[in-house]
Order: structure tokens, then sequence, then C-alpha cells
């Protein structure tokens, strides 16, 4: 049941993301693009930092940044 | 009459609370989002560093949201105190947007930012990472809603004059929110505030790198707020290039001026002005060095499209004006007889009425009745002239505002590449750069500030209400008085700012205030392997 309903609550996030999308799309194309852009921004400084504990050891002293 | 120097105090009034305004502002819409990446590093990794992070430059943050908020505030009785015309006139229009951001987004920022700051104790992290998440979308819904506002003042869409009440009525809500300049302007200038934060939490990161402080913490912000940076550098390059195509087609006396163009563009040759020095008497650039086939393709995304010039764009106003004119008078002889003839006779030239006010500024007495034949060319020049801003002050603004931004693109890319080879520490001329180019992107947004407004006279809704006509019948010695205090009191508040900034910069993170690691909620489970299982945690 719990499954159930995730998948139910995903799929309306899903409808709603591509509802926004379409009216988003044609009628406010730059208010689309900041919302997409501003995700990727985001996204990619995350997973800077992400990366950045993947290279070195962490701490004040022993590793070089 | 009109008091034209009572409008200019007006004028300096708002340009002087506008700007100290929005020194606070990039930072706020700006730090907030990078606020919530950082805190989505925690969430995922459940690293404590990631929460001394979101916590310290939270603090910051809030610090500069209620400076942000204290300088404000004021601006939206402006309107009504010095610019009551203008609220007459547009203010079932322009309302609209700054109720809903008052009671939309700015309740929803402002609510959530207190459980931002003091619910880390009593909320769950993904419920705490939403409440931060809602501070963000708060921060620029805030600033959509009043670009929207801003948007119908540079391209009115939306309303239509009605001769009835006097003013401007709405006709459709939906075409103010997806006005094309609206839309353009809002990404510009909220991802110019990313860039600004991107900058300040990179500066003040390098300043703990040169000193050898929490650099673990400081390399961590340095790498967040270098991408961050280098995408919203890239972004806002782009997005200023579709405001210019956009003011190319909705505001040909703004893209004039801010290119310094006299005269009418003759495709593909025309050179785009590096360097000039307009002279607005004499219409003409004293001297000017140019970059050839590059200005039509820019501004036009053609190599054909011609870009009217101001002296052209002038003579184009000429036949507006007259017929503005017309219009006019026919609207003072509908308010008085309301009869039919007299609506026709408006309904004929309604479209240029905004030509016909501007042009009783240089009509005898401010009475375009008092106008004759003899009158009417020299009328006409002097309200044709007045329909180009001022193109030195457009055209270095926009100017200084483009050149900043292609600084932060060079200095966000070596920032980003040195710290993705973990190479910083060895580089420490791109953390003083990083350190000194703090309250540069802030700048940038001001001379942005400049280009948009300054651009937009002599109207304060472009092509129906002239500024002239647009403010409040105050004395000069009340706006005098207004004015210092308000350059003394958002003085105190600049300065406030700088020293709480300066103080909690200094004393830095409370690093080690939450040394257990977390188990990490995202992919990245405590029950599989994962960052928060790492020995070097």
């Amino acid at each position: 049941m719990e499954t159930f309903i995730k998948f139910v609550a995903l799929a309306l996030i899903l409808a709603l993301a591509l509802f926004i999308a379409v009216v988003a799309g044609d009628d406010g194309p730059w208010y689309f693009a900041w919302l997409v852009g501003t995700t990727m921004i985001v996204l990619i400084a995350a997973a800077g930092a992400v990366l950045l504990e993947t290279q070195s050891p962490s701490g004040e002293t022993g590793s070089e940044f | 009459m009109t008091n034209l120097t009572v409008v200019e105090l007006s004028r300096l009034q708002f340009a002087l609370t506008a700007l100290y305004h929005f020194l606070f502002v990039p930072l706020t819409l700006g730090l907030s989002v990078i606020l919530a990446a950082i805190e989505t590093v925690y969430v995922i990794t459940g690293k404590p560093i990631y929460k001394d992070m979101t916590q310290f430059w939270g603090k910051l943050f809030g610090i500069n949201f209620a400076l942000g908020v204290a300088t404000g505030l004021t601006m939206e009785f402006e309107f009504g105190t010095n610019w009551s015309m203008y609220s007459h006139f547009v203010g079932d229009v322009f309302g609209t947007p700054l109720a809903i951001e008052g009671l939309m987004a700015f309740f929803l920022e402002s609510t959530f930012v207190g459980l931002m700051i003091f619910g880390w104790d009593r909320l769950s992290r993904p419920a705490h990472l939403a409440v931060t998440y809602l501070v963000a979308l708060g921060s620029n819904l805030s600033a959509l809603w009043i670009l929207i506002a801003n948007g119908f003042m540079q391209y009115p869409v939306g309303a239509r004059f009605d001769p009835d009440t006097m003013r401007m009525q709405f006709t459709s809500l939906y075409d103010l929110i997806f006005s094309e300049d609206a839309q353009a302007k809002f990404v510009h200038t909220s991802i110019a505030g990313f860039v600004s934060a991107a900058m300040f939490v990179m500066g003040i990161s390098a300043y703990y790198l040169l000193n050898k402080r929490h650099r673990a913490f400081a390399a961590r912000s340095f790498r967040i707020a270098a991408l961050f940076g280098l995408i919203s550098t890239l972004a806002v390059i782009t997005l200023g290039d579709a405001l210019g195509r956009s003011d190319y087609l909705l505001q040909q006396t703004k893209i004039a001026a801010i290119e310094g163009l006299w005269h009418t563009t003759k495709p593909p040759y025309e050179p785009w002005k590096l360097v000039a020095l307009p002279d607005d008497a004499t219409q003409s650039d004293v001297f000017s060095i140019g970059l050839p086939y590059v200005l039509t393709p820019l501004v036009t995304h053609s190599f054909t499209e011609p870009i009217p010039g101001i002296i052209e764009l002038e003579q184009e106003a000429r036949p507006k004006i007259v017929n503005g004119i017309q219009a006019v008078l026919a609207l003072h002889d509908y308010a008085r007889t309301r009869s039919p003839e007299a609506l026709a006779a408006f309904r004929k030239n309604e479209d240029d009425m905004g030509y016909g006010l501007l042009a009783q500024r240089y009509a005898p007495g401010q009475d375009l009745a008092a106008i004759t034949k003899a009158d009417l060319p020299g009328v006409v020049d002097r309200t044709a002239r007045a329909t180009i801003p001022n193109v030195f002050v457009e055209f270095w603004s926009f100017r200084i505002m483009m050149a900043l931004g292609f600084a932060f693109l060079a200095v966000f890319a070596f920032a980003a590449y040195f710290s993705l080879r973990n190479r910083l520490e060895r580089q420490p001329w791109i953390l003083w750069l990083a350190m000194l180019f703090i309250p540069l992107p802030v700048l940038a947004s001001e001379f942005g500030w400049i280009v948009a407004e300054n651009g937009r006279q002599p109207w304060t809704v472009f092509g129906w209400l002239p500024t002239f006509q647009s403010a409040s019948t105050h004395s000069v010695g009340y706006l005098l008085f207004s004015l210092i205090g308000f350059a003394l009191i958002y003085t105190c508040f600049i300065a406030a700012e700088l020293y709480l900034m300066f103080k909690y910069a200094r004393i830095g993170p409370a690093t080690g205030a939450s040394e257990t690691p977390q188990p990490a909620a995202g992919p990245h489970s405590a029950d599989t392997s994962g960052y928060a299982e790492k020995p070097w945690q």
C-alpha cells in the first residue's frame, strides 16, 4: 500500500511537472528556463562538493585544497 | 503646474532608496539558493561539516535578509507618498503584483526563514531541507512579482486606459505575468543575484584559505560557490543577451541609447562601440572605437536587420506627439462634457496619449490648449528630443556592467578549475582575486538597474505616462528633508550590514559544533556503503 501511495504521489508530481513544462514552455519560456537552470546550477554545485569528498581526505591538516 | 524640481528630487529619492535596497537584494536571492545546495549535500552525505556550512552562511544570510527587508519596505510606501499621480494612474495594475508579492512570496519567505535559522533541533533533516528550499523559492518569487510590476512599467501589457476613470484598468493578469519583458528581466536579475552570492561565499572562503583557517570548511564552500558562480555567470550573460533582444523589439529608444546609436545602422558592417564618449547635447560622439560586424548580430540576432538610431526615433516620435496632443485635448473635453464626439476624438489618437502628456512639459504654462501654431514646431522638437534617455549614462552603465560580467566569468572559471584539481592553495592570486571581487557583482547589479530604469526615461509607464506627470505635489523643502533623512538612515543600515558581516566573517564558522556524522538520507544511506560510512569522516 505504501509503495502504491508513493507511486501515485510521484506520478502526480510528474504530471504537475509536465503541465508546468507545457504551459511555461508555450507562454513563459524564460520562466521555464529559470526553473530548469536553477535546478541544474544547484545540482552541479552539490555534485562538485560530493566530488571533493572523493578526491581527498577531509580535515584541517594533511590534505591539500 | 508641475514643479520640475519636486519631480527631480522625487526621482533622486527613489533612485537613492532603490540603489541602497539593491545592495542587499542580490545576496538574498542567491545566498538562499546556495544554502539549499549546501544543505542538499548535507542531507545526501550526512557529513556534519555541511551542516556547519549551512548554519554559518545562513547566519550571514539572516543579517542581509533583515536589512534588505528594512530598506525595501519604505519603497512600497514611496509609491503612495512621492508618486501619487503614478499610483492613481496605474494603481490597479501595479498594485496587484505588489500585493501578491507581499501576501504570497514575502510571507512565505519570512515565515520559513525563522524555521530555517532556529529550526535545526526541531525539524527532521528532510523537513529542514524543505524549509530551506521554501526560503529560496520565497526569495525568488518575491523578486518575480516585483519584476512583473517593473515589467509593466517597461512594457505595459494586460491593461488599457479608461477615459471615464482616468486610469489604467486591468484587461489580463495572464498577459501581465507572462509579459516578455517581465520574464527576461526576472531571469536576468535573479541569476545576477546568484552570481553576487557565489562571489560572496567564494571570497570569504578564500580569506580563510589564505589565512589557513577553517580549511576544510572553506575548501568545500569555495568549491560549491565556484561551480555555482561559473554556471550562473554563463547564464546571466546569455539571459542578458535575451533581455537586450527584448529591448530591441520593445524599447528601441533604450537600445539606441545603450549602443550610442545616433543614426540607424547599416547592417552587417555596423561596428559595436567598445569605447566612446557620447555627447547628448550635440547628439554625436566626441570619439569612438568600435568592432566592425559585431553590433547587428549582437542586438538583432541577424546580419540584415537595421537598428533604429536616435535621430530617426525622434523623427518617428513627431507625428505621435502631434496626435498625442490631440488625444489629451479631446480627453480634457470629454472629462468636461462627456460627449460622444469628444470620446470619439480621443479614441482616434488614444494610443499616442502618452506623447501628448509628455508634450505638456514643453507647452506654454504646461497647458496644451495654450499651444499656438507658431509654438507647435518648437514644442514638438523639444518633446521629441525628450523621448530619448540620457545616452552617456546608458552607454557607460551598460559597458561597465558587461565588462564586470565577463571578468566574473574569468574569475569563476579559474576558481572552479583550481578547486576541482585541489590546487587552490598553490594559487594564492586566485584567492586574492576572489576576495577582492566580493563587492563587484553587487556593483554590476546596480549598473544593470541603472541601465533598465534610466533607459525607460522619460516614462514611468513606457509610452503612456511621463515621469514628470507621475510625482506627488510636495514642497521642495519636504522632499529635501525626507531625502536627507533616507540617506542618513540607509547609510546607517549599510554600516550595520558591513559591521556585522565583517564581524561574523572574521569569527568564522563554529566548526565541530556538530561533530557526530549523521546517517545519510539520500541515495548513500547509512545502511549501504556511502559517504556516511567513510573512515575519514
